[in-house]
């Protein structure tokens, strides 16, 4: 039963996938590309992996997006023509109700499911829990580390240098 | 289910692809290639739902990681580039500069 929510959210992320691709404003790009994010979250927790669900809603669409939205914003303010593109922080109000609606349709779809037999999402397997944090300790803790290091890379990133300060 | 997950996960690859390939800004690039690791995603925890393979969701978790050390990095030089005076555009950053 948790095929139709499937495919409303994969619907709904197609759709902003299209208008994201086709969008001009890159405001509006990153607003749509938040909203896949969310239905890629959403499409994780109904295929019962509830961990991944919330790894890709709080670093992906909470830390992520948020530091793309905010380098659009702060590079909207230069004086160059070529930069107009990063100053159009409107958003059209039609696909902001379009998101509403499907946002709505999917609780309620949710809800409904709850209500029914069988549950909406499937529930994690816990053998499956298991394996996947002895997988990444065991036969993936070489590329655990060296995510670990490039994460810690990734932050020496964004502190400025002598010559820029 | 199967052919419906794989029908997003084509949309939302083929979507990000043509947002590198044919999209000239720099940021825009940097969506694209966001929106591609997140199709890839998606069919990463489909087939973990479908052979009950932990291998798989924890290579999401790891592409998880590697990606929000990519965006860091990639805002990072997208911003440095911007201060340059170099433009916003990937046509702008024909040469290397040693």
């Amino acid at each position: 039963m948790t095929l139709w929510a499937v495919i409303l959210a994969g619907a709904v992320a197609a759709a902003f996938a299209g208008v994201m691709l086709f969008s001009r404003s890159l405001y509006v790009s990153a607003v749509c590309l938040l909203v896949v994010l969310l239905q890629t979250g959403l499409i994780f927790l109904l295929r019962g992996a509830a961990l991944l669900g919330f790894l890709q809603v709080m670093v992906y669409a909470g830390a992520v997006m948020v530091l793309v939205v905010v380098t659009i914003m702060a590079t909207g303010g230069e004086p160059e023509a070529g930069f107009a593109r990063f100053a159009d922080f409107s958003f059209p109000r039609w696909l902001a109700f379009a998101g509403l609606a499907a946002a709505a349709c999917e609780v309620a779809l949710t809800l409904y499911l709850g209500g029914a037999s069988s549950a909406p999402v499937s529930p994690a397997d816990p053998a499956m829990a298991a394996g996947f944090s002895t997988a990444l300790f065991s036969s993936y803790a070489l590329a655990t580390e060296a995510v670990t290091l490039l994460l810690f890379l990734a932050a020496l990133a964004v502190l400025p240098d002598k010559e820029a300060a | 289910m199967t052919s419906a997950v794989w029908a997003v996960t084509g949309v939302l690859f083929a979507a990000g692809l043509a947002m590198v390939v044919l999209r000239r800004q720099l940021l825009a690039m940097l969506l694209g290639v966001e929106l591609m690791l997140a199709a890839v995603n998606v069919a990463l925890v489909h087939h973990a739902g479908l052979f009950s393979d932990a291998q798989a969701m924890a290579a999401v978790a790891i592409v998880i990681a590697i990606a929000a050390a990519e965006a860091v990095v990639g805002l990072s030089l997208i911003l440095r580039v911007l201060r340059a005076g170099r433009g916003v555009d990937a046509g702008g950053l024909s040469e290397l500069r040693g």
